[in-house]
């Protein structure tokens, strides 16, 4: 079967999935966005709903301090028909965020450089998933079917930082850079991938017109176009909503964490402990160290950017103030484009069975919490921190293989050895 | 670093793979011991009162004298009901009320299960408490008719009086709400739903009076005739719907009560004899992990318990000589106690084993016997991972034995020194993961299908839908292996991977159950304890003169596999019910038929976990078995 046809074929599969899921089940999208798993104040579909219902009403959508997102999202979801009675529109368009999602991952597994960069090649370069494989692994995951049907705006995150990524991995550099700042725009950390996607896509810029460049102009004038376009979302954003109070409403919520609904995340219960008075100092610790990641991976990893990027995702789906079952989703559907790691990796089977673990006891632990009124906030943290620790497993894991297989490169002599950690 | 080099080391190790099964045969023994030491004197605890703020039996009862003069009328009154018409039955019992100034409501609701009807009546008054500011209330229930659809004469009539006789007093800092629902199922989460806005409007009217929030129910089920009956025992039923438990303290309450002031004997689950021997503990334990596996509801409390409400039932059971004015003075003292509640009951347990009125175990002490059998389950899976990462079995080349020799070596060298290790020992073996974890989420998926075909055939055809489900349940796996097995035949490591997912599956399945319902999850665990020991066991490859001689295994590999499946065939959840209802003596229409409308009314889950958890693990061991015999 030709790879066109393969693609029509998971393509059509994953929209089937999603709008049988959507119309065989009306009430469930409604279930899940009021899943605090799925659904976190700054991505929640209902709350996107009263925003836009204060915003078609003439009234600023972050009066009343429930809407928490871009506003460039309301004339976006005005166009479409009232979801509460017409979900069609919506649906379809979530669907399409999927599928354009995995259109994106397809380029990336297309384009090699999860095995091939400039400056390495991995010695198990054959060792491949192809792009149908990965895209499948994607759209089939249901955690990103979960997030699809929760219509959580997350969705739409995960797509522009998917087509950045690729878009970096082809040299494109205009669309890269507008797809990272439109997802930068959406929420925020994804400007932490800023500089692992410049490498990425200086190397293959350079590889592709075998000239090197000046990397400093380079740097110079993606920067510069970075801040043109984030900029001017913002100008337009401000245009729209006729003031500057939606920058307190949206990146405020996010860096300050005035919202502490649970979530899969570490924060939320931290400080709901923590005293007043040393929350200022948490937050720029807690900040401090979800950004620090960055520059150190992007500087041990300089030769392979895209695999940094991947694991920016997986730190974000752990770290971040916010996180959901989303973010999950995508770093985990990344995973896969570094097929050639797996033999290295040596709690594969401890973290998949962790993170199972931690997907059906989560829910059971609310339901016991919020629900039986049985149980207590305990019970749900502790869960959170067995999810992300079946995170951080595969993202401290999936580093070592990464460094072993970059060892294996440099020093082929050492090939099978066990390392010793100094 | 050392150490965990040579710990890690030992995963290479052949004789830890042999470990696991008897780790796990440890793992299901010591859960069941550890159940059956729990009714020992040193591992249970004597109940106490949590809450300081219920003082329960310190007040004085009033209940008395000229009230059992009314208590007799309003009998008499109910008992001239009970040919009557739905409405009439509504009508005149909204008169009662509404004649002793209280606010009356009623409410319809129309259920449709197992394409039966029903189809009855709520009908509720509210006592406004003259110090409370309508924010809590508590519930006093008469059902109708009780769980064995007797009509409850003097138990509403009970309501009636003591709604009459609580009118009058004004120390009630809580609203009171007296209900007389149609029965004791559907009626009570008619009520419950709509009260918490919950309810589906087709199916039931909206309350059009309401009060604040539930502190408590308490409903009687006194059925005694117009003539009375005097009783010997109470007996207090506490499971909620989906095995959840209402708060200790409230039952403690009502012990403490009916034993200490109004010198009535208690008992639960059914223990008419109970002599606080060890083998009536434990009966009653198992009695009470039965009746809270199934999920079921007990009685008119069990709907209010799913909404956070504790509730309980006081049934009178037995000859004896305590009467109505008993029972209506343990009423009375026990609303006295919930109107002392300054918070929701909190401060005891919700998650308990009772073993007799006054004794139990908690959570942190009953836990671990659930889990270590969930755990043993993915024990096995472990070691069913590590075993399929494995490749054939590693020749010896230093043996003297003939049929090692030809085994491929590869020499390495390290520090100068070389080595000769047989290159089994050092390929690492792929597992191909796409059949085995397609098959074990398909096979989960096939488990909507009988879900969806128990909870939505009509009554007269449940037996039937029952006995093809199960005739086809029990061929399916062999059917399955076979038509694997001559289209594609699967390797051993597929088989393995079958059911090291399976069961992991299953063993987490189980673990997130312990902690919401332990009984279903303990009961399920035992069921399919032998899951975790059955094998496929395959054809040897052809046998070459370097080949080692087939173990017992293989050699009896017919037979073995014959036996597993039978084993396997007789766990098959669905024989296991009818076996169940066999030597209980019920009819499995009347389970299906109960658990239908559990589905669509009460929001019973049990099937779900039945057909989505357990079914579907029991498949795969069973393919998985059929695929050793066709091998």
């Amino acid at each position: 079967m030709a790879i066109d046809q393969q693609k029509a074929l998971l393509f059509g599969a994953a929209a089937a999935v999603r709008l049988l899921l959507f119309t065989a089940f009306p009430s469930l999208p409604t279930l899940l966005a009021g899943r605090v798993e799925v659904s976190t104040p700054v991505t929640s579909f209902k709350r996107l709903q009263e925003g836009l219902f204060l915003y078609t009403h003439n009234v600023s959508p972050y009066d009343g301090g429930v809407y928490h997102q871009a506003p460039l999202l309301l004339p976006l979801f005005s166009l479409l028909p009232n979801p509460s009675y017409y979900p069609f529109a919506t649906n379809l368009l979530f669907t399409a965020v999927d599928l354009l999602g995995a259109s994106a991952l397809m380029q990336i597994v297309e384009s090699g450089q999860s095995v091939t960069t400039r400056l390495f090649s991995s010695s198990r370069k054959d060792m491949r998933w192809s792009s149908i494989a990965v895209a499948a692994s994607f759209l089939f995951n249901p955690f990103t079917v979960v997030t699809c049907v929760a219509r959580s705006t997350s969705a739409l995150t995960n797509l522009f930082i998917l087509t950045a990524m690729a878009k970096a991995s082809q040299g494109a550099s205009f669309t890269f850079i507008f797809a990272l700042s439109i997802a930068s725009y959406l929420s925020m950390h994804p400007i932490l991938l800023f500089p692992p996607l410049l490498l990425l896509c200086y190397d293959v810029r350079v590889t592709k017109t075998k000239s090197s460049s000046s990397p400093l102009a380079f740097t110079f004038y993606h920067t510069m176009g970075l801040v043109d376009a984030i900029g001017g979302l913002l100008s337009l954003s401000a245009f729209l909503t006729g003031s500057w109070e939606f920058l307190s409403a949206t990146y405020g919520v996010r860096l300050l964490l005035p919202d502490l609904t649970p979530n899969v995340g570490l924060w939320w219960y931290f400080f709901t402990e923590m005293f007043d008075s040393f929350r200022e100092f948490f937050l720029g610790v807690f900040w401090l160290h979800v950004a620090s990641y960055m520059p150190g991976l992007t500087i041990r990893l300089r030769k392979q950017p895209l695999f940094v990027a991947a694991t920016l995702t997986g730190i974000f789906a752990v770290f971040t103030p916010y996180p959901s079952i989303a973010d999950a989703a995508l770093y985990l559907s990344l995973v896969p484009l570094f097929r050639h790691l797996f033999p290295m990796m040596r709690y594969t089977f401890l973290a998949a069975s962790t993170i199972l673990y931690a997907t059906f006891l989560g829910p059971a632990f609310y339901y016991l919490w919020i629900y039986a009124g049985s149980g207590n906030a305990n019970f749900f943290y502790a869960i959170t921190l067995v999810w992300s620790l079946g995170l951080s497993v595969v993202v401290g894991d999936s580093i070592y293989a990464a460094l072993r297989d970059e060892l294996d490169v440099e020093r082929p002599e050492l090939r099978g050895k066990d390392v010793k950690r100094i | 670093m050392a150490l965990l080099n040579s710990v890690l080391a030992l995963r290479k190790d052949p004789r830890i793979l042999k470990l696991p099964p008897y780790l796990s045969l440890l793992c299901i023994l010591g859960g069941i011991a550890w159940l059956l030491v729990l009714p020992l004197q040193e591992y249970s605890r004597g109940t106490y009162v949590s809450e300081n703020a219920l003082l329960p039996g310190q007040v004085h009862t009033y209940f008395t004298g000229s009230e059992h003069n009314i208590f007799r009328a309003y009998r008499q009154e109910v008992h001239g009901l009970a040919d009557k018409s739905i409405e009439e039955r509504t009508r005149r019992l909204g008169d009662v009320f509404r004649s002793q100034n209280l606010k009356v409501a009623t409410q319809r609701y129309k259920y449709h299960a197992s394409g039966r009807n029903i189809s009855n009546q709520n009908v509720y008054a509210i006592l406004q408490g003259p110090r409370a500011d309508a924010t809590e209330a508590v519930v006093l229930i008469g059902a109708w008719r009780n769980m064995d659809n007797e009509i409850n004469t003097s138990g509403v009539a009970l309501v009636l009086t003591l709604a009459r006789y609580f009118k009058r007093w004004s120390l009630w800092s809580k609203d009171i709400i007296f209900l007389v629902s149609g029965d004791s199922t559907s009626g009570p989460q008619a009520w419950v739903d709509a009260y918490h806005d919950s309810h589906s409007s087709d199916a039931v009217e909206p309350l059009s009076i309401k009060s604040g929030a539930l502190q408590g129910a308490i409903a009687v089920d006194y059925p005694a005739g117009p003539w009375g009956h005097r009783y010997d025992k109470l007996h207090i039923v506490y499971d909620g719907v989906n095995g959840q438990l209402p708060n200790l303290d409230l039952f403690n309450t009502a012990v403490s009560i009916a034993n200490g002031q109004m010198g009535i004997g208690c008992t639960l689950q059914r223990m008419w004899k109970h002599d606080d021997k060890y083998q009536d503990r434990l009966q009653t334990v198992v009695r009470g992990m039965m009746s809270q596996g199934l999920g079921h509801a007990t009685g008119p409390h069990s709907s209010f318990i799913p909404y956070h409400v504790d509730a309980i039932t006081l049934q009178t059971v037995g000859d004896g000589w305590h009467d109505e004015m008993s029972l209506g003075r343990t009423v009375e003292s026990l609303f006295r106690s919930l109107n002392n509640l300054l918070e929701h009951l909190h401060q005891s347990f919700f998650f308990y084993l009772l073993m007799q009125a006054n004794r139990f175990v908690s959570i942190g002490t009953y836990l671990p016997s659930a889990m270590v059998i969930a755990v043993n389950f993915s024990i096995t899976a472990i070691a069913l991972w590590v075993a399929s990462g494995r490749s054939a079995t590693i020749p010896n080349p230093a043996s003297t034995d003939h049929k090692d020799k030809n085994a491929a070596v590869t020499v390495v060298e390290k520090d100068g020194a070389k080595a000769i290790i047989p290159t089994a020992a050092l390929e690492i073996t792929e597992r191909s993961l796409f059949l085995p974890l397609g098959f074990v989420l398909s096979s989960h998926f096939i488990g909507l299908l009988p879900l969806y075909i128990f909870n939505n055939t009509s009554q007269s055809y449940l037996n039937l839908a029952f006995n093809a489900t199960t005739a086809i349940t029990t061929i399916l796996p062999l059917a399955t292996a076979f038509a694997l097995s001559s289209v594609k035949q699967p390797t051993e490591q597929e088989t393995t991977l079958v059911q090291c997912f399976s069961l992991l599956l299953l063993g987490m399945f189980l673990s997130a159950l312990a902690t919401l319902n332990f009984s279903l999850s303990f009961l399920i665990g035992i069921a399919a304890s032998p899951l975790s020991f059955t094998r496929a066991i395959h054809a040897p490859p052809a046998s070459s003169p370097t080949s080692p001689p087939p173990s017992f295994l293989k050699k009896n590999r017919t037979a073995i596999s014959v036996a597993q499946a039978t084993l396997i065939a007789a766990l098959n959840p669905l024989v296991l019910m009818k076996i169940a209802a066999l030597v209980w003596k019920v009819d499995i229409t009347d389970i299906l038929v109960k658990a239908a409308e559990g589905w669509h009314v009460w929001g019973l889950w049990t099937q779900v976990v039945v057909w989505l958890a357990w079914w579907p693990a029991w498949f795969c061991g069973a393919v998985v078995v059929g695929s050793g015999l066709f091998s």
